[in-house]
């Protein structure tokens, strides 16, 4: 295993350089440069112009500006923002990213909970009205032109009912007077989020030497309870939480939306995994060993189906920041897409490669998890160790 | 059960079973009033071209057709309780318990997912009257492992580590883990390579004389259930045409599909002939051919054959066979010039 995750390292690192000399490429394959926000304006003169072209590095020949971006990248060094000269690429990533990782993980992750399930429960009840029904919704919802669908939510929750509110990620009043920065409340939810995923995940490992299933469950129950109580005692008495709320409050039309929509494909794809499973020999078998029914879908049947939803799931982490881009600007949500896209009208190179280059970055990270998690998942491909 | 049940009564019991598959073309005929019994510690082979039926009446027996599946009429009596007539709660706690099953592709009968041993540990599981720890368990199944010749150890490994004998062995032994009154073993050597075939066949023979169960061998494979049971029936477009015991059916097939099945079979101890192929193609069951279902392919077969349907009669005591022509059958096989 461990020669495996090396020799996929060592990939993943030819393959990001191949994928920054694409991208350094391509965008500047773009007419002009930064320097044309300048232009209408006759105040400024055509030296000044040169001058700035020249700081920028922007004058000299597009091999070696290529050569320099690869060695400060390999060095971690990001560059400077063009717009909004001096701050550093990584500081603006790193300000961003929290907020593009907490709506689409929070999306993600409870639509695929939701998506699984109802995938399961529909093949499991197929040709009767509930299948249809959901069937039709799905595919309505799959189908639907995302930003079309977004801005009717946001004109029907936000505008007509007056639920939730029209944009932004908080709101500025409530945090006048805020000891905490934004982005140290969003850090500390990522990270409580981490704490208790590493905890679950403890607790599973630990538990699994027990060999009898009876104790096995009760120890797993009464420690998974102890972590959520833990996390509710946590919020309840820290003092960012009133903060937090109103993220969360913010939070709730755009994940709404983006789970809806993720929701969809996940059930679509888990159904039809699912009925293939259910064709299998071996759910003959486990019915003709007296299996309940309940059990053959859940523990035969839905868990052999988990293994393509289960590529998908990882997969689609890597396109979290690629789909933010229309999100976040319907939503007026300041996360990495819509910093990707400002940096791109405005011709802001280093912002621009440093935010499809993180893009790249998670896509390799995501595949190597899918990869690891396959193996966990599916004895068949388990590495020899 | 407490019943008592008397030593002449057969302990499985299928009366005058018909089952269809209703198919967007209609009704097709898959079992057409088909009786047998089967005894105590007995083994019984059914034999017939693919599609005769063989499976579906296995399938009847546990109760999993496939849905489309409609059981017009009939019994399966166990131990004096029909079958048929049982809830479905109550007929999957029977499953494994007093019928279970070897089936055809043992390759595909295992969960990938999951280790062999669990797998068998789930039946023990459900029917054992107390159930066990994972210990007591696990003991049961290193017992039945060394039973079926594979090593205990291997009941920890995935079903993929398992060779494709390895596997059919395996479900062997799940199919013993709960002491069963029946096994019915559905093809359970036709996927494997006829040495690992012999081998498996052999333990399967072994184990019945010895854990006394009765065992229903399905199979295409006329010389295989020669070999290893003590009764056969011959089936022919869902129905059961001949029964009777191994040794006078093939010694003297008086049906004359059985005649020519036994024809088409090379015999390795009999004087040398030419194979005569069985010639023609099954009827289709949607449609059945009037009278005897034979009739079409059958050398000997008379007007009464097309009107009249002939009766399941006993010729000696314990050979019953449906034909009116059955005296006209030749006692030697059949010879092609």
């Amino acid at each position: 295993m461990v020669r495996f995750i090396g020799k996929r390292l060592l990939q993943m690192g030819l393959l990001f350089i191949v994928f920054l000399t694409i991208l350094f490429f391509l965008l500047n394959a773009q007419p002009g440069d930064i320097s044309q926000q300048f232009v209408g304006n006759p105040d400024i003169p055509p030296e000044a112009k040169e001058i700035l072209r020249a700081r920028l590095g922007l004058d000299q020949p597009l091999f070696f500006q290529y050569l320099n971006y690869v060695k400060n990248v390999l060095t971690l060094n990001l560059g400077q923002s063009f717009d909004h000269f001096p701050r550093p690429v990584s500081e603006i990533l790193l300000q961003a990213l929290p907020r593009t990782l907490y709506l689409f993980l929070t999306a993600t992750l409870l639509s695929y909970l939701v998506g699984f399930q109802t995938g399961k429960l529909v093949a499991w009840k197929r040709d009767t009205p509930i299948e249809r029904f959901t069937m039709v919704g799905s595919i309505i919802l799959y189908t639907v032109f995302y930003p079309w669908f977004a801005i009717l939510m946001l004109w029907f929750f936000g505008s007509k009912l007056g639920l939730f509110p029209l944009g932004k990620f908080l709101d500025p009043e409530k945090w006048f007077d805020s000891p905490y920065t934004a982005n140290q409340v969003f850090n500390m939810m990522l990270l409580s989020a981490l704490v208790a995923a590493i905890l679950v995940g403890a607790v599973y490992w630990f538990t699994h030497k027990i060999v009898e299933p009876k104790p096995r469950q009760r120890a797993r129950r009464l420690l998974l309870a102890l972590v959520a109580i833990g996390m509710v005692v946590f919020w309840m008495v820290s003092p960012m939480s009133q903060y937090a709320a109103d993220i969360a409050y913010h939070t709730i039309l755009p994940v709404t939306t983006l789970t809806l929509v993720f929701y969809a494909a996940i059930t679509l794809l888990t159904r039809s995994s699912m009925l293939e499973t259910l064709r299998e020999d071996y759910i003959f078998t486990a019915r003709a060993k007296g299996v309940p029914e309940k059990v053959i879908r859940d523990r035969h049947a839905a868990r052999n189906a988990l293994l393509p939803v289960t590529t998908s799931f990882v997969l689609s982490i890597a396109a979290v920041i690629g789909g933010g881009i229309v999100t976040e600007s319907i939503f007026s949500w300041p996360g990495l897409g819509l910093t990707l896209l400002n940096a791109v009208t405005a011709e802001d190179i280093p912002v621009a490669m440093g935010a499809l280059a993180f893009i790249g970055f998670l896509a390799l990270v995501a595949h190597l998890i899918a990869d690891i998690l396959y193996a966990v998942l599916d004895p068949r491909i388990r590495v020899e160790s | 059960m407490t019943q008592t049940v008397s030593r002449d009564t057969p302990m499985l019991e299928v009366r005058n079973l018909v089952m269809n598959y209703g198919t967007k073309d209609g009704m097709v005929s898959a079992v057409e009033d088909v009786s047998f019994t089967l005894a105590r510690g007995d083994s019984l082979g059914l034999v017939g071209e693919s599609g005769c039926g063989k499976t579906s009446i296995a399938l009847s027996l546990i109760r999993l057709l496939p849905d489309n599946a409609v059981v017009k009429q009939g019994e399966v009596i166990l131990d004096g309780e029909n079958m048929l007539e049982l809830s479905p709660e109550e007929m999957r706690m029977r499953r494994w318990d007093d019928i279970s099953m070897v089936f055809q592709g043992a390759m595909n009968s295992w969960n990938p997912v999951y280790r062999v041993g669990d797998q068998i540990r789930e039946a023990i599981d459900i029917h054992w009257d107390e159930k066990p720890t994972v210990r007591e368990a696990n003991a049961k199944i290193a017992e039945l492992f060394e039973l079926v010749g594979i090593d205990p150890s291997m009941m920890e490994r995935y079903p993929h580590e398992f060779s494709g004998g390895m596997k059919q062995r395996a479900v062997i032994a799940m199919a013993l883990s709960c002491d069963p009154k029946i096994i019915i073993a559905d093809e359970p050597t036709t996927a494997l390579d006829v040495i690992v075939q012999e081998q498996v066949l052999e333990e399967l023979r072994q184990i019945q004389h010895d854990l006394g169960m009765s065992i229903i061998y399905i199979s295409h494979d006329i010389a295989v259930i020669a070999e290893i049971t003590n009764h056969i029936g011959v089936m022919y477009a869902g129905k059961l045409v001949e029964y009777g015991p191994t040794v006078d059916v093939f010694a003297r097939p008086r049906h004359p599909y059985s005649w020519l099945l036994l024809s088409s079979t090379p015999s390795v101890t009999g004087p040398r002939m030419k194979l005569a192929p069985l010639e023609g193609e099954p009827p289709n069951l949607l449609d059945p051919p009037s009278g005897c279902r034979f009739h079409p392919r059958c050398p000997f077969a008379t007007d009464r054959c097309v009107a009249e349907e002939p009766p399941m009669e006993d010729i000696v005591e314990g050979h019953r066979l449906a034909c009116w022509n059955h005296d006209q059958v030749p006692t030697t096989a059949k010879e092609t010039e």
